[in-house]
């Protein structure tokens, strides 16, 4: 054992080391612990100080000590317990007493690595800096040159198609008695298509999500469908998908996502006999814009029975979802093959696509789908993207922005005549800064017929406290203090899935009209104006040129 | 007679600038009655401002838009079919009259005047009409009915749809009418599908209404001459209904929500799904949304009042396992001979050891060091030289054997006869004491001190035989007819390294077993060299300079192991401890020790101090000794064989109060053995984490005589609680109670539905009693 007496602050950091600074007004204190009860990484915590005064009253030297020992709300230093700025401190707090603020000299990425294991966390890239989509705006306002609609006044039917579509020649149309008619038996297979609303949840998993979180998406995507009459859907991200959902009318409006890991398939195949409908697509994940080349884990804590019945595996063991589809070696063995055999699960009736971070090789996966008459589109998901568990080297400094990529994929279709057959879905950092419609319909324009948005639903409907100051990013510990990124049901029943579901409705209804807003200027009420880069510019020349878009200033 | 205008002139058509300053040029004239035939000319019967008298205009023939555009009192205008679009545009007062439909846009942004339509609106209607205070509002009239948007923005002025002969039976006034309304009112009679429900409300018509509607479909009916209907369309007010905007209050308070999301998951979603959402099956917790801050089962973390759940340092840290804080927590509370006489319970020498020559292991790990200095507890041993000898347990009848009455034999024996056991003692020497006795200089323990303790222990009762060097035959002896035998014979095969010299090497504790004897060497100003500079090195070392050495260098290999009093003595009578250095040889003629890199020393008498192995070769085979020499033997001392126990330097190098502690242990499982009890091999309390003791609380005390109670003030009490009230003190929520058992104990418990696991009692807690742990 240590001796006592040569303990004192070596090798200690100091608070200015970190990067929130836990700001404690002890007049302003009644010290109820409400703090220091809600902390997730009981970052602070009640102790005790000594206070000692040394006056002297007299005319003369007349010394007098005062000494007091006090209780006050200390942080810590201890970096496995670091405060993460997630202010559910401030939240709880009866008298404004306390408040973590961040510290721009902190030295987090210089000891966040105890025992030699690098710095993992949630939620985003950490780079507060405006995204290239910030960049982009609207600049084709029609009001003479086209008809120029009102988003209050006139009907909008924004809509896309999720699915490959044939050109007209390719369509096996045959004319009988003066009518167009589709050819009957097997002269060409036609690809199933969807048509959904151009703005779907991202794939986020029963697992990675809590159950609250996720239902509450869940159910407001099927008031959206249902109440709203807007094809909202929602990718369900690997770790199966309960199979009440499964078995219910709602889950048409449910991608069914594969990856990796293929959690929950077996309960996904055994359940397609009593499925009433199909799924909406099925997503083939094969990266994650947020952490590219980096696989998930679920800890062995959030493997709950709730998790371990959805996925079909044990309680309390680690799950792992490796980097890459294992036992798959060329991109044509791994695509082909893993496309044929989702796209036969369904009877070949529901649209089929992957899913890859965003890339510099993006082009040839797309070149290698159109030459693939199963595949159903193809999802890019760009570095801002978010996620539940990463490697902080990989949600930093991997990965590729979604403007320039999307765009290359769809002048590359566009190159070749086929921008109107392969669905692109853009994701990654859509609404980073709050500006969702702009960012979507920006994205559209550049070329994507859909858009994916995942961290934004978790602010908007939820209340996330993450943001690109690295605030908060404890997706990955278990310990969520807003309930989203938890099975700990002391955690995730802080959230109403009624209030999420609320949220969501409210979120998509405003994008709904603020979409409108952008598109009624272009005269655009029924068409989405997938590509229609004319209306776009940069505020930034090198952007404009990257994009290939016009400058303006 | 009216004027006629023609619109056509020589088969031409005549240009809307031109027919328009003709019929303004008729008006200038003084004519009050003009008939236009129009050909498709726009505003006709327009802008006829600036005259003192009513014109009626009567139109046939195509008209063009905007009829009545811009139309002022005093102007009427009659067509006598149907109109194209916006008639009545910006309508200022003008009563047009329209025998056949109005094309789109009919009456937009009317302010005031009338429009008496024959037949149906086109598409949107009565868009933008007002109501401008000063004038009454503007008027629309449709005898059967309108297209879809109708009354868009509509900000004030009446529109009544009659509902005769509609051309959509279903639907009288089209698809999505009043987007954006928000002033004036539609009177319709007939049936309709849905409306802007965001900007408008459908009701019955009020007694006012239907007086106004009453009055005023009279000269409607009769302007477009079809008063034979008045009766039918009058005849039941239950029949019309009417829309108004909200009002901007009523619209801020709009739900937006038509189905709010709880209606929709019960009636929608989990009569979908099932009962309980999706997950249902797999949670059984209530669905309830919880706050932030919980209580009983919901909190995250809750408090333990873990009192003696670890272990105080000083007495994790005393191998002979002294609980000091005991002896402290007596002292407070004024038990000062009860205190003192604890330490017997658990050594049979404590001012011999803790007293005199112990390396106080306890105050190395006191708490209280963090603060000012650590406790004193050698004073407690010296304190404790005239204890009386503890009560022994009741004579049990039974035989246990320790050979070897050094600290480990001693230990052992007066452990087991405390308990009741006859102990027979066997020692090869004349004294009993064994390293304490023969190896460690007189300048650390004097002799009166162990005189007087082993005095103590000899009365305790044990049956000592000095002089009996316990060989094979001996042992199988003592083995039969004992129960248990405890070995305890020390180390005593010095270790001689393989070098040149060797064999005039003098092991370190035959030096010094010589030096307290008359047998002593004369090391008057002779260069000795001691290899090995543990605390065995170390005695030698100053042994060596009381014997006269005029040097002594002290060389190990590594950093020396040795610390504490041996070492403090040792450098300050000048003895050089030189590391690494590996010995190669010893050359006695040239009075030299030479190392390996060559360099040397010089040295005209060595000992060798690395260490000694026992001498196991009395011990039966069943008893398994080490390859390196030592007996394999466990934390309580058994061996391979059940009946035999080993313990101390026999087993491991250490402290005498290792050897103590050893004993004690041994003894336990000794003690198990011979009642037939099992021996639970309790896993030591884990020591409370420094950090836990909040020093905060204590004042820095200045250095002094060392007083017994003093002392005592100063321990902080490290994970035993003082009973200070504070926990209760700072509990905010009045969670924390003393309750005070009937036995005299106590303990702070905690009511689970106040707290809210905020970890203030933990955070408070002088002793580090209270811990926070994960609720389950």
């Amino acid at each position: 054992m240590e001796s006592a007496v040569r303990l004192d602050h070596n090798h200690e950091l100091t608070v200015k080391d970190l990067p929130y600074i836990v700001v404690w007004r002890e007049d302003r204190c009644k010290r109820c612990g409400r703090c220091t009860a809600v902390c997730p990484m009981s970052a602070i915590e009640p102790s005790v100080v000594t206070r000692r005064e040394v006056s002297s009253g007299e005319a003369s030297p007349a010394p007098k000590v005062t000494r007091k020992t006090v209780v006050v709300v200390r942080q810590t230093t201890d970096i496995e317990r670091y405060c993460t700025g997630c202010g559910a401190c401030t939240l709880v707090c009866p008298n404004d007493a306390i408040e973590p603020v961040f510290n721009p000299q902190h030295k987090l990425l210089f000891h966040k690595n105890p025992g030699g294991h690098p710095y993992r966390r949630g939620g985003r890239r950490n780079d507060p800096r405006e995204s290239t989509l910030d960049h982009l705006k609207f600049t084709r306002i029609s009001m003479l040159t086209d008809p120029a609609l009102d988003a209050g006044r006139h009907e909008f039917r924004i809509r896309t198609y999720l699915g490959r579509i044939l050109p007209p020649e390719e369509m096996p149309f045959r004319v009988k008695e003066d009518k167009l008619m589709l050819a009957g038996g097997s002269v060409r297979f036609v690809p199933p298509v969807r048509e959904i609303y151009p703005v779907m949840i991202g794939s986020m998993s029963v697992g990675a999500l809590s159950p609250t979180m996720w239902e509450g998406l869940a159910m407001g995507v099927a008031y959206l469908n249902e109440v709203d009459h807007m094809p909202v859907v929602m990718a369900s991200g690997e770790g199966g998908i309960p199979p009440r959902l499964l078995k219910s009318r709602f889950i048409k409006y449910f991608i069914l996502q594969i990856a990796s890991g293929y959690f929950g398939w077996d309960e996904i195949i055994r359940a397609i006999p009593d499925m009433v409908d199909d799924p909406c697509a099925i997503e083939i994940k094969y990266g994650q814009g947020a952490k590219p080349g980096d696989g998930g884990l679920l800890m062995a804590e959030k493997v709950t029975k709730l998790i371990s019945e959805i996925r079909g595996v044990p309680q309390g063991v680690d799950l792992p979802s490796p980097p890459t589809h294992q036992t798959k070696y060329s991109i044509e063995e791994s695509v082909a093959k893993m496309i044929q055999a989702m796209s036969m699960a369904f009877g070949f009736r529901v649209p089929v696509y992957p899913k890859i971070s965003g890339t510099r090789t993006a082009k040839a996966v797309l070149n290698n789908l159109l030459r693939n008459p199963y595949a159903g589109g193809l999802s890019i998901d760009g570095e801002e993207g978010g996620t539940g568990a990463a490697y902080n080297v990989s949600l930093d400094k991997m990965g590729h922005p979604i403007a320039s990529n999307i765009r290359d994929c769809y002048l590359d279709l566009a190159r070749q005549g086929r921008q109107n057959e392969l669905p692109l879905i853009a994701a990654g950092g859509v609404g980073k800064k709050g500006g969702l419609a702009a960012n979507a319909a920006a994205l559209i324009m550049l070329g994507a017929s859909a858009v994916s948005v995942g961290k934004y639903m978790m602010q908007a409907a939820a209340g996330c406290f993450g943001d690109e100051m690295n605030r908060c990013n404890i997706c990955n510990i278990g310990r969520c203090p807003r309930g989203i990124t938890t099975q700990d049901p002391r955690l995730y029943r802080r959230l109403d899935p009624e209030k999420v579901a609320e949220r969501v409705v409210e979120v998509f209804r405003s994008l709904d009209v603020e979409l409108r807003k952008i598109f009624a200027p272009l005269g655009r009420s029924t068409e989405l104006p997938i590509g229609m880069s004319d209306a776009l510019c940069a505020d930034d020349a090198d952007i404009a040129e990257r994009l290939r878009i016009g400058y303006v200033c | 007679m009216a004027k006629v205008i023609e619109g056509n002139r020589n088969e031409q058509r005549t240009n809307s600038r031109v027919l328009d300053e003709e019929i303004r040029e008729a008006v200038r004239e003084g004519l009050t009655e003009i008939h236009v035939v129009a050909n498709g000319q726009h505003g006709i019967g327009g802008r006829l401002w600036g005259f003192p008298e009513p014109v009626t205009i009567t139109v046939e023939g195509p008209v063009g838009q905007r009829l009545g555009g811009m139309g002022i009192f005093g102007t009427k205008i009659i067509v006598k079919g149907s109109v194209s679009d916006d008639v009545g545009w910006l309508n200022c007062g003008a009563e047009i009259v329209v025998l056949g439909d109005a094309g789109n846009g009919a009456h937009n942004a009317a302010a005031q005047g009338k429009l008496y339509v024959r037949g149906s609106g086109g598409a949107r209607c009565d868009t933008m009409t007002k109501h401008n205070p000063k004038y009454d509002p503007p008027q629309s009239w449709y005898f059967r009915d309108v297209g879809d948007t109708f009354a868009e923005f509509k900000a004030g002025g009446i529109a009544v749809i009659c509902g005769v002969e509609p051309r959509n039976r279903n639907n009288i006034i089209g698809y999505r009418p009043c987007v954006g309304m928000v002033g004036g009112v539609i009177y319709f009679r007939g049936p309709i599908e849905g409306y802007s429900e965001s900007d408008v409300r459908l009701l019955e018509l009020t007694p006012q209404d239907w007086q106004w509607l009453k009055t005023n479909m009279r000269p409607f009916l009769r302007a477009i001459e079809r008063e034979d209907h008045y009766r039918e369309l009058t005849k039941d007010a239950g029949a019309w209904r009417k829309l108004i905007p909200l009002t901007a209050r009523e619209r801020e308070k709009t739900r937006p929500f038509t189905v709010s999301l709880g209606e929709f998951r019960k009636a929608v979603w989990e009569a979908g799904v099932g009962a309980g959402g999706i997950f249902a099956e797999y949670i059984d917790h209530p669905g309830t949304v919880l706050p932030y801050i919980t209580t009983g089962q919901d909190r995250r973390l809750r408090p333990s009042w873990n009192n003696g759940k670890y272990a105080p340092p000083c007495e994790y840290t005393c191998p002979s396992g002294i609980p000091t804080w005991q002896r402290t927590r007596l002292i407070r509370e004024g038990k000062l001979s009860e205190a003192l006489e604890l330490v017997l319970a658990y050594s049979p020498l404590p001012a011999s050891v803790c007293g005199e020559i112990c390396a106080h292991l306890c105050m190395q790990g006191c708490t209280r060091g963090l603060i000012d200095r650590p406790l004193d507890t050698e004073e407690f041993g010296k304190a404790s030289l005239e204890l009386s000898l503890p009560e022994r347990g009741k004579p049990t009848g039974k035989r246990v054997a320790v050979i070897g009455a050094g600290p480990g034999g001693l230990s052992a024996a007066w452990q087991l006869a405390l308990k009741g056991h006859s102990v027979d003692l066997y020692e090869a020497e004349e004294k009993i004491g064994g390293k304490l006795e023969y190896f460690i200089p007189k300048r650390r323990l004097p002799r009166r001190i162990l005189s007087a303790e082993l005095g103590r222990f000899r009365k305790m009762g044990v049956s000592v035989h000095t002089g009996v060097r316990v060989d094979r035959e001996r042992f199988d002896e003592i083995y039969a007819s004992h129960e248990a035998v405890v070995v305890a014979c020390g180390a005593h095969k010095p270790r001689i390294p393989d070098m040149k010299g060797a064999s005039d090497m003098v092991p370190a504790y035959d030096f010094l077993r010589r030096a307290n004897t008359k047998e002593a060497p004369d090391l008057a100003g002779k260069k000795v060299v001691v290899i090995g500079a543990g605390n065995v090195g170390m005695d030698v070392a100053a042994e060596a300079f009381r014997l006269g050495a005029a040097a002594v260098t002290a060389v190990d290999i590594q950093e020396p192991a040795s610390f504490g009093k041996e070492r403090e003595i040792a450098e300050s009578l000048g003895t050089k401890v030189v590391w690494p250095r590996f010995v190669s040889s010893w050359s006695v003629k040239k009075g030299k020790v030479t190392f390996t890199d060559r360099t040397s020393v010089e040295a005209d008498h060595v000992v060798i101090s690395i260490g000694d192995t026992p001498l196991t070769g009395f011990l039966p085979e069943a008893v398994h000794v080490k390859k390196d020499g030592w007996i394999e033997a466990d934390e309580a001392g058994h061996t391979t064989d059940p009946k035999i126990f080993a313990i101390g330097d026999a087993v491991s190098p250490g402290l005498v109060t290792h050897a103590i502690g050893h004993g004690r242990q041994a003894a336990l499982a000794v003690d198990a053995l011979l009642t037939g009890r099992p021996f639970y091999r309790t896993e030591p309390r884990p020591v409370i984490p420094f950090e836990r003791i909040k020093t905060a609380y204590y004042e820095v005390c200045k250095a002094g005589p060392v007083e017994l109670d003093a002392e005592a003030n100063r321990c902080l009490s490290c994970g035993v609680c003082r009973d200070c009230h504070m926990c209760e003190a700072a509990c905010h929520y009045g969670a924390i109670s003393r309750v005070e058992h009937e036995d005299g104990t106590y303990e702070y418990v905690v009511d689970d539905s106040l707290c809210i696991g905020c970890g203030f009692c933990a955070g408070v807690c002088p002793c580090g009693i209270w811990e926070m742990e994960e609720n389950p």
